[in-house]
């Protein structure tokens, strides 16, 4: 099925891409592409339409306007197709109370048509780098956010999609798992994997990403390799999108109550 | 008493948005049913029924603050319990019921009764308040299924497993098999009577099969590779694999009919109009009018299937079918949007 998708040019595209809800445009003109194995971050603060645009992108919310392409895959035409070739993480996880970790994985395998035999051995390998093997017996809805997250991220990696969505991946992860997903999205970005990420962790989007792209207000401020950077992403991102101002609260820490 | 005031405004306004319409207030056809079935043996009866199950465990205003939200505000013990006490009162069906209580009872009924009528109505409040009931693992014992719905199915057997009307069909269906294993005549209504209150005390589920899932359960719904008459079937093969075992010493021909009717007509208010459900309380369903029509309807079907012939179970697999496709298709414009 994949053969019939051409994939010359970026593995995501998309071209004036807009979203308006009522009066408030959430994400406004974007226009960019990320290459096969990229690792693109998107970054930008709280309310800048980062997941807005992850849910266009991945066919769960259709833009007010332009066109958006993953794997050579029309998002709107033709949504279940994309939906067979990515993995997704998304900003609420999607995971159900009554599966346990494993069964999530287990449900992931047969309805993305991966063989019986092949998920079983995914699942292991997957839960054992993930650390999630003490909690594979463990329901949803009793884990930790972290052991939640680990779940959903492996869910993505599970049918072996050729573009991975990743939001917030990093947020409420212990240093030692993070380590271990950098490393898993290092190796499937040099098979070739596109991997498009949201995060406000900037010390490790330095370490893994290939190219950047900051939003503000719904517009893209910046863009480009990770290497043609002028200085530190973090003083970057502060110029570019948002300088700190920290101000002091006089009654914080005062005595009356 | 500042911090409950607050607090009780808080869930007046929230409760307020939710009870726009008729629609809106939630009903179990299950105990619509027993309610009428109940006037004929005493007002007092149905009254009870009404104070203690349906408002307290189903239309509970409490609910509307999250449990972690309210643990970490800082309220003590007697504020908790007042809040307990004085929030039902905020649901307005509640004044209503008691009314007719009231008026029910003037004359009739001694300070006795009254004190059982108010001690079964603290119970049911008490009963509301339990916190998720640990079962994982007995939720691990659920059977697996052949093909690639099979852990989407056994997610919706648990989900079922965790609703009292379950329980209340459960109890329905041994009283009935107790009542056969003693050799006790019932005359064949009587099957029928039973299988329908059974299938009855399940369909209100019907209307609201997504509540259970959760905003992340949606959410992955959207995501995975499936068409929505499989997600519609996934969650229809729980129903009848619960629905008809429970009917077997009945009429299960009959019960298949009325559990595929109530699926049918389930399907609109479970795809477009998705009401969230709590664990362990009673489904509430889209509306007492709705309600009453699934009711009639299922027990058409019953009847026909019972009492004509077994083919009138044909145009019910029918409806089931048509309707599973075409809310199948619905739900998939609603993830696209």
């Amino acid at each position: 099925m994949s053969q019939q998708y051409c994939h010359n040019k970026g593995m995501i595209s998309c071209r004036n891409l807009t979203r308006r809800f009522g009066e408030f445009t959430a994400v406004d003109d974007l226009t960019f592409e990320v290459a096969a194995g990229a690792i693109c971050a998107f970054l930008g603060p709280n309310g800048a339409g980062k997941s807005t645009t992850v849910k266009m992108l991945t066919g769960l919310l259709p833009p007010s306007s332009g066109e958006v392409e993953v794997y050579g895959i029309d998002v709107e035409s033709d949504p279940l197709e994309l939906k067979r070739r990515i993995g997704v993480l998304p900003e609420d996880l999607g995971l159900f109370d009554d599966l346990t970790v494993e069964e999530h994985l287990l449900l992931t395998g047969s309805v993305y048509g991966v063989e019986r035999h092949e998920t079983r051995s995914r699942t292991s390998q997957l839960l054992h780098a993930l650390s999630l093997e003490h909690g594979r017996h463990t329901f949803a809805a009793s884990c930790s956010h972290g052991m939640r997250k680990k779940t959903a991220f492996a869910m993505a990696l599970l049918p072996n999609p050729r573009v991975l969505f990743l939001d917030e991946p990093f947020e409420a992860i212990d240093p030692v798992t993070s380590r271990i997903m950098r490393g898993l999205l290092e190796s499937v970005s040099r098979r070739g994997v596109t991997v498009f990420l949201t995060s406000h962790i900037l010390s490790v989007v330095e370490q893994i990403a290939t190219q950047l792209i900051m939003i503000r207000k719904g517009k893209i401020v910046w863009d480009s390799p990770i290497a043609d950077l002028p200085q530190a992403l973090e003083e970057h991102y502060f110029d570019l999108v948002e300088a700190p101002v920290v101000e002091e609260l006089e009654w914080l820490g005062s005595a009356r109550s | 008493m500042a911090r409950v005031g607050a607090i009780l405004r808080a869930l007046a306004l929230a409760y307020r948005r939710d009870q726009k319409s008729l629609e809106s207030v939630a009903g179990n056809n299950f105990f619509i049913v027993s309610a009428l079935l109940l006037q004929s043996a005493g007002g007092f009866i149905y009254l009870i029924v009404g104070l203690v199950l349906l408002f307290p465990l189903s239309t509970d205003p409490l609910r509307k603050i999250p449990a972690s939200r309210l643990a970490l505000w800082p309220i003590e013990r007697r504020e908790h319990w007042l809040l307990r006490i004085v929030s039902p009162w905020i649901n307005p069906v509640s004044w209503a019921i008691a009314g007719l209580a009231v008026w029910a009872a003037r004359g009739k009924v001694t300070f006795g009764l009254w004190g059982l009528a108010a001690g079964l109505f603290a119970v049911g409040f008490l009963l509301s308040d339990l916190s998720f009931i640990s079962t994982q693992t007995v939720w691990r014992l659920i059977p697996h299924f052949p093909g690639p719905l099979n852990q989407l199915i056994r997610k919706n057997l648990r989900e079922m497993l965790s609703t009292l009307d379950l329980y209340c069909a459960l109890l329905l269906s041994l009283s009935a098999l107790v009542y056969r294993t003693m050799r006790l005549a019932l005359p064949p209504e009587g099957f029928l009577a039973i299988t329908v209150l059974i299938v009855l005390a399940l369909s209100s589920y019907a209307q609201c099969l997504f509540g259970l899932d959760g905003a992340g359960g949606l959410g992955r719904y959207r995501l995975l590779p499936l068409r929505g008459w499989q997600v519609l079937a996934a969650k229809d093969a729980a129903f009848l694999l619960v629905a008809i075992p429970l009917t077997l010493p009945l009429a299960p021909l009959a019960a298949t009919g009325a559990a595929l009717v109530a699926l049918a007509l389930g399907h609109e208010p479970s795809v477009a109009r998705p009401r969230k459900q709590t664990r362990w309380r009673f489904s509430s369903g889209a509306s007492l009018v709705f309600g009453i029509f699934q009711a009639v309807m299922m027990t058409m079907a019953a009847a026909g299937i019972f009492f004509s012939s077994p083919l009138v179970l044909i145009p019910c697999v029918g409806a089931w079918a048509l309707s599973v496709w075409h809310y199948g298709r619905v739900m998939e414009r609603l993830f696209a949007d």
